[in-house]
């Protein structure tokens, strides 16, 4: 079994594994770079081991930097979370090189997957079935027009390395070819480095319905059932349910049974995510995530089982102990993620300095977060900070308790995406689970759901009003001159106490 | 005193009047009885409004910032009567057009425009790189560019100047 486990990664994520990776008698190192000297999974790891620098690529992606970090602490295995380092095959080559236990599926199976354009006929060979499109990269803008002669309108342009949204485009028509291509392509080349497309037909309504699946080194894999991912905005996840809606114990089988087939087919191991996109009965092969998922914790909140262990109990070279008729699904888990984000300005990015932070709690309610007092959140990494993830014994509990758990939640600081949650949460569209992939999109996230308005009018107001009468009560004030204090009780500007990083250690919980 | 207060694009006219020590409130004409009290000096308060009791924090600065209640975020801007008359003073001065600045810190990518030229509403005029994202940022005017404040491969603050834009002059 492992004994010194290295997680190569920061945030949220590091924290679950090192909780896990404490829970089972496993020491647990963290690395990080220069700006989370103080965050949270640098001081909840036994071990913090410093990679210098402040951005990804010169630290938590430098892949000698986190090797020379293992062998520094004494690590015998590296569990890389998701992002950064996840799924890059060379990097696995490397620490199997070391001589370490690698925490995730075989160099090759990373490589097959990875490649989506190779997965997709790897997916064909196997009688997976996937959606309509060129199994090839186009040379340029031109060639995807050609392309789309045959596959029909609308068309999706995806990066051939992508992944998070990111390098994807979708085109309506002819005219948006060429400048849908120029941009997608520049993304993928900033984000991969590699700026290959292809094209592929676009379904309309889809769901994104996913199977967690989970294999050992003996030949044995379980599926854990599907979680529904369909609430997103430019790709990107906000809110996950487990199960879905509109999947049948059937379908769930033959669902089920494809994603097994999908990694029996590249010789997978450890745990991995078939992603399909479900359309009118139908489900086809998207791509397979090649390690832990961020949503994971609605399916672990619904079987029990809790997957971290799972990976390290595989890795370790454990069989798995048990088959498909182990598993079963009980009551509803959803999961909301808390992004720096500005919901009523487009979803752009927010950042900031967490000035004040208030967790929910309660029955059945459960945060993975990265959050702390005097955190600053910057743009060099992901913006999701935290996960709520509740479960019910139904899906209406489910949604209530969401609910209530987020009108709990505060951060102040940084805008979040939680109102929008919210907002979804109490569409009826949503309650009856009558939604697609467009859902969120298509809210109008300006509106005053609760109309207290007045009231964060009149809040505001009195606020400024009772700092100005403190200021102006000041002993300093009794030197002025009356006028003076008029006029400065009625101009002055008065800046929230921010907190200092480190103050109070135990604030952040 | 009179205060005008936008929440989320909303305008409220907010009046607050002292006596004999206690504060009376009207929001919008109707008077509201509510107490804000300070928690934690960290931005959490505690707030009745005619008994409804609400957990509310609040951030930013007192003029320009965000109230939460209840998971939902009001954004404000408060003026008293002075400070309204020196804005709209300061918009006058401005005329049409402006400067679009940068909703967020980013990188520009790529400039789509030159100073002088003709740019239709909604054109876009430069690429922002935030959060590993390309965002077009579009003209909200049909006009000239009148001067760029950045370079490709830029670094920008959220905030930041990005394009100046001209607005044709007014037909007679």
């Amino acid at each position: 079994m492992i004994k010194r486990l290295l997680i190569a990664n920061r945030g949220e994520i590091a924290l679950r594994v090192i909780r896990t990776a404490r829970e089972m008698g496993i020491e647990s190192v963290a690395i990080y770079s220069d700006p989370d000297r103080s965050a949270l999974h640098t001081r909840f790891a036994e071990l913090a081991y410093p990679l210098g620098g402040s951005t990804p690529a010169q630290s938590y992606l430098d892949v000698d930097k986190v090797l020379a970090a293992a062998e520094a602490t004494g690590a015998d295995a590296v569990h890389p979370g998701y992002g950064f380092l996840a799924e890059n095959a060379g990097f696995a080559e490397r620490v199997i090189a070391a001589g370490l236990t690698w925490v995730g599926p075989p160099p090759d199976a990373i490589r097959g997957m990875g490649d989506k354009i190779g997965s997709r006929q790897l997916m064909r060979a196997a009688g997976v079935p996937i959606v309509p499109g060129l199994a090839e990269p186009v040379a340029d803008a031109n060639a995807a027009v050609e392309a789309a002669k045959d596959i029909g309108y609308p068309i999706c342009l995806k990066a051939s390395a992508g992944g998070g949204g990111k390098g994807i485009r979708i085109v309506r028509e002819e005219s948006e070819m060429a400048s849908a291509f120029t941009q997608a392509s520049a993304e993928a080349q900033a984000a991969f480095g590699d700026g290959r497309m292809y094209p592929e037909r676009y379904l309309d309504n889809p769901r994104h319905v996913e199977i967690q699946v989970m294999f050992d080194a003996h030949g044995n894999g379980v599926h854990f059932g599907e979680r529904e991912c369909s609430i997103q905005r430019r790709h990107q996840k906000l809110v996950e349910e487990c199960p879905s809606p509109v999947i049948t114990p059937e379908l769930r089988e033959q669902m089920g049974e494809a994603a097994l087939q999908a990694g029996r087919a590249v010789g997978y191991q450890g745990a991995g995510t078939v992603e399909f996109l479900y359309s009118k009965g139908e489900f086809f092969f998207l791509e397979m995530n090649t390690r832990l998922q961020v949503e994971h914790p609605v399916t672990e909140m619904v079987t029990g089982v809790d997957l971290v262990r799972e990976q390290l109990r595989v890795a370790s070279g454990e069989p798995l102990g048990y088959d498909q008729s182990a598993i079963s699904m009980h009551g509803w888990s959803i999961e909301v993620r808390i992004n720096a984000e500005d919901p009523v300005a487009g979803f752009l990015p927010s950042t900031g300095t967490i000035s004040n932070l208030r967790l929910p709690g309660g029955p059945w309610v459960r945060i993975d977060s990265a959050l702390y007092r005097g955190m600053e959140v910057g743009l060099n990494y992901d913006p999701m900070l935290a996960k709520l993830i509740v479960w019910g014994p139904d899906r209406a509990s489910a949604i209530a308790r969401m609910t209530r758990a987020l009108q709990e939640l505060n951060v102040g600081g940084v805008s979040t995406g939680a109102p929008a949650a919210l907002r979804v949460l109490s569409e009826a569209k949503f309650r009856s689970g009558d939604y697609d992939t467009h859902f969120l999109e298509s809210l109008d996230m300006s509106e005053d759901v609760l109309g207290l308005s007045g009231v964060a009018a009149a809040v505001a107001t009195v606020h400024r009003w009772q700092l100005a009468r403190r200021s102006a009560l000041a002993p300093t004030a009794g030197r002025r001159e009356a006028w003076t204090n008029r006029a400065r009780i009625q101009h002055t500007r008065y800046p929230l106490p921010s907190s200092s990083p480190g103050a109070e250690p135990g604030g952040n919980q | 005193m009179k205060y005008f207060v936008t929440v989320n694009g909303k305008d409220h006219e907010v009046e607050l009047t002292e006596r004999l020590g206690q504060l009376e409130i009207s929001v919008d004409g109707a008077s509201m009885d509510l107490s804000v009290a300070d928690v934690d000096g960290l931005g959490q308060f505690a707030v009745v409004v005619d008994r409804r009791a609400y957990g509310v924090s609040i951030e930013g600065d007192t003029h320009d910032g965000a109230v939460c209640i209840a998971g939902s975020r009001y954004a404000f801007e408060i003026e008293d009567e002075r400070e309204r008359a020196a804005n709209a003073a300061a918009r006058a001065r401005g005329g049409k057009g402006g400067v679009v600045k940068a909703v967020m810190p980013g990188v520009v990518v790529t400039l789509l425009v030159e100073v002088g030229a003709e740019v239709e509403e909604d054109q876009p005029m430069l690429i922002l790189e935030a959060m590993k994202m390309q965002n077009e940022i579009k003209s909200p005017i049909a006009g000239t560019v009148e001067a760029i404040f950045v370079e490709a491969g830029q670094a920008v603050e959220g905030g930041a100047k990005l394009v100046s834009i001209k607005a044709p002059a007014e037909e007679a």
